[in-house]
């Protein structure tokens, strides 16, 4: 008897639990970018969670349980693609084994499928280092490219959730209307930095340095992904000396060591910039991370 | 805290990988340690890894037949290497596996310098990624150890060194990039040291404390939602150092 109202309970909370969780869509991402956007035109509507944090390299994290079983449940799986997670999305597609978010289904979104990427190498071969056929996957730093694929996810949810597909649209608009003027203030206060030479520490600022119009005179790591050799390292200390850059730039999960010992060296300022949401404390959501951005990189123009 | 990642069918493949190393791994363990080779995991573990970084560097893809086979046949003239050392130096092989075991990791690095997909793959076979196995890859596995299993228990008998090379080149090679090396290490000598002086059944405590182990440590890693394969580790530790405190005490009163 006593079992039996056990059971009972346990059936009882599971119910309700599940019932919880159904009313809301379940976003999953494979960056934070993705997943503030999601919450900018989901609002209410979903539960969004990111499998990796600001402070981590995209092309590698370690398996934990509780991603397997956040995408098992989720309704919409939204990732960069291009390559960017080819080392673990794959595995952990499989091993959710969720039809939902496989690849080609209407909970698939592979955010760089709907720009134009910069970067697409001519020629792609293993010796050029962590290459990206595809193009530059790191398309979260143009804020334009954040509009395009914030009415694709729009799209997406009114077709997975179609009750709430007005919300979505109303969302939508508010969000779009905000982020342009953010833009047209953005570009009024990065003018200064047009044309200015820095040196960055991996080729992922290709989308800014598009957008602000900065110029990339130098990279530390010659070959994406691989530590710069000394000879290296020289050559670019000599291009400097022909061609000085006013900063080095790096993002919070790379090694400071490699940019604190060339702004020794050339004697500019090493700038540490949040490549993407809750990559510093002012980029708390996407409009913080340009602000956050933009400051930065004008603090240490000066 | 979190319940959702403690499901059977996440944890399920890891679990059955962990019980799968652990079969080879505890005798194979004991045998290590009774020898005083304690690094020789490490160092085949690498040269492994060596020859699939160099299968890399031919262009071959990860996971195909040719990369399974130069793996294991580095891995063989690495312990056949290390047989014929211990056969002419037997008082200096801890300081020769050691020394193979920096040389084969830096030769890695210096090949990765020009191919750094392989340096994932080192990292993985590092680290380990149990989480991503399913059970058609345990499969195999299963098949090779019950091989490796069925030499071991009938024909290997002490003074029968090169056999024991052998199979522990085959089940190492296997159990790295299943569950990668600081995992393959733990379930070699953390079982084996537990049970140093534990008497007759002592091969069976070994395995109940290597998947206790496996067990607590996914747990672990699921209700924090940690990196599986370290957690597994410490579990391992703080059972085998559980194991040894409680045994002394009974022993005492």
């Amino acid at each position: 008897m006593e079992r039996t109202g056990l059971h009972l309970l346990m059936v009882v909370l599971l119910c309700a639990v599940s019932t919880s969780v159904r009313a809301k869509i379940d976003v999953f991402t494979c960056e934070p970018e993705w997943a503030a956007l999601a919450g900018e035109i989901g609002g209410e509507h979903v539960n969004v969670s990111s499998a990796t944090t600001a402070l981590q390299d995209v092309h590698h994290i370690q398996a934990r349980p509780g991603l397997i079983a956040r995408l098992r449940k989720a309704d919409l799986l939204i990732c960069t693609g291009a390559g960017l997670e080819e080392g673990w999305l794959p595995v952990l597609q499989r091993r959710a084994n969720n039809p939902r978010v496989r690849t080609g289904a209407a909970g698939y979104l592979e955010a760089a499928q709907y720009v134009d990427l910069l970067d697409r190498p001519a020629r792609v071969d293993r010796s050029e280092g962590d290459i990206h056929p595809q193009g530059n996957p790191h398309i979260q730093l143009d804020p334009r490219n954040i509009l395009s694929i914030a009415a694709v996810i729009t799209k997406r949810l009114a077709t997975i959730d179609p009750t709430n597909a007005q919300d979505y649209r109303g969302a939508m608009e508010v969000f779009a209307n905000r982020w342009k003027e953010a833009i047209r203030q953005w570009e009024v206060a990065a003018r200064p930095l047009k044309g200015m030479p820095v040196v960055v520490h991996h080729n992922s600022w290709v989308y800014l340095q598009n957008w602000l119009g900065f110029e990339v005179v130098g990279i530390l790591e010659p070959k994406p992904g691989i530590p710069p050799s000394s000879t290296h390292l020289q050559q670019l200390l000599n291009q400097l000396d022909e061609r000085p850059a006013r900063m080095v730039i790096r993002s919070a999960y790379q090694n400071v060591r490699a940019s604190d010992w060339l702004s020794q060296r050339a004697g500019i300022p090493a700038v540490l910039l949040p490549s993407t949401v809750g990559g510093s404390e002012a980029a708390s959501d996407l409009f913080g991370l340009y602000k956050d951005i933009i400051q930065r990189l004008l603090e240490a123009a000066q | 805290m979190n319940l959702e990642g403690l499901d059977i069918s996440i944890l399920g493949p890891a679990f059955v990988a962990g019980l799968l190393v652990l079969s080879t791994h505890v005798p194979l363990g004991r045998q290590v340690l009774a020898r005083g080779i304690i690094f020789i995991d490490l160092a085949i573990a690498q040269i492994a890894g060596l020859g699939v970084i160099a299968a890399h560097t031919f262009g071959w893809e990860s996971g195909g037949w040719p990369v399974q086979v130069i793996a294991f046949a580095a891995a063989l003239v690495g312990a056949f290497s290390l047989h014929w050392c211990e056969q002419h130096w037997p008082e200096v092989q801890e300081a020769i596996i050691g020394t193979v075991f920096i040389v084969a990791a830096s030769a890695g690095i210096l090949m990765l310098a020009g191919n750094p997909h392989a340096g994932d793959h080192l990292k993985d076979l590092m680290i380990g990624q149990i989480l991503w196995v399913d059970y058609q890859q345990l499969s195999l596995v299963a098949f090779l150890y019950a091989v490796v299993l069925l030499f071991w228990f009938m024909a290997f008998k002490a003074g029968r060194e090169l056999l024991f090379y052998l199979l522990f080149a085959l089940s190492v090679t296997a159990s790295v990039q299943l569950v990668g090396v600081y995992l393959v290490f733990a379930s070699l000598i953390i079982p084996a040291l537990t049970v140093r002086k534990a008497g007759k059944p002592a091969l069976w405590i070994a395995y109940g404390v290597g998947a206790a182990g496996y067990a607590l440590g996914l747990s672990m890693s699921a209700l924090f939602d940690l990196p599986a394969g370290p957690a597994i580790v410490l579990m391992l530790a703080v059972l085998g150092i559980l194991f040894h405190i409680s045994r002394k005490h009974v022993s005492l009163t």
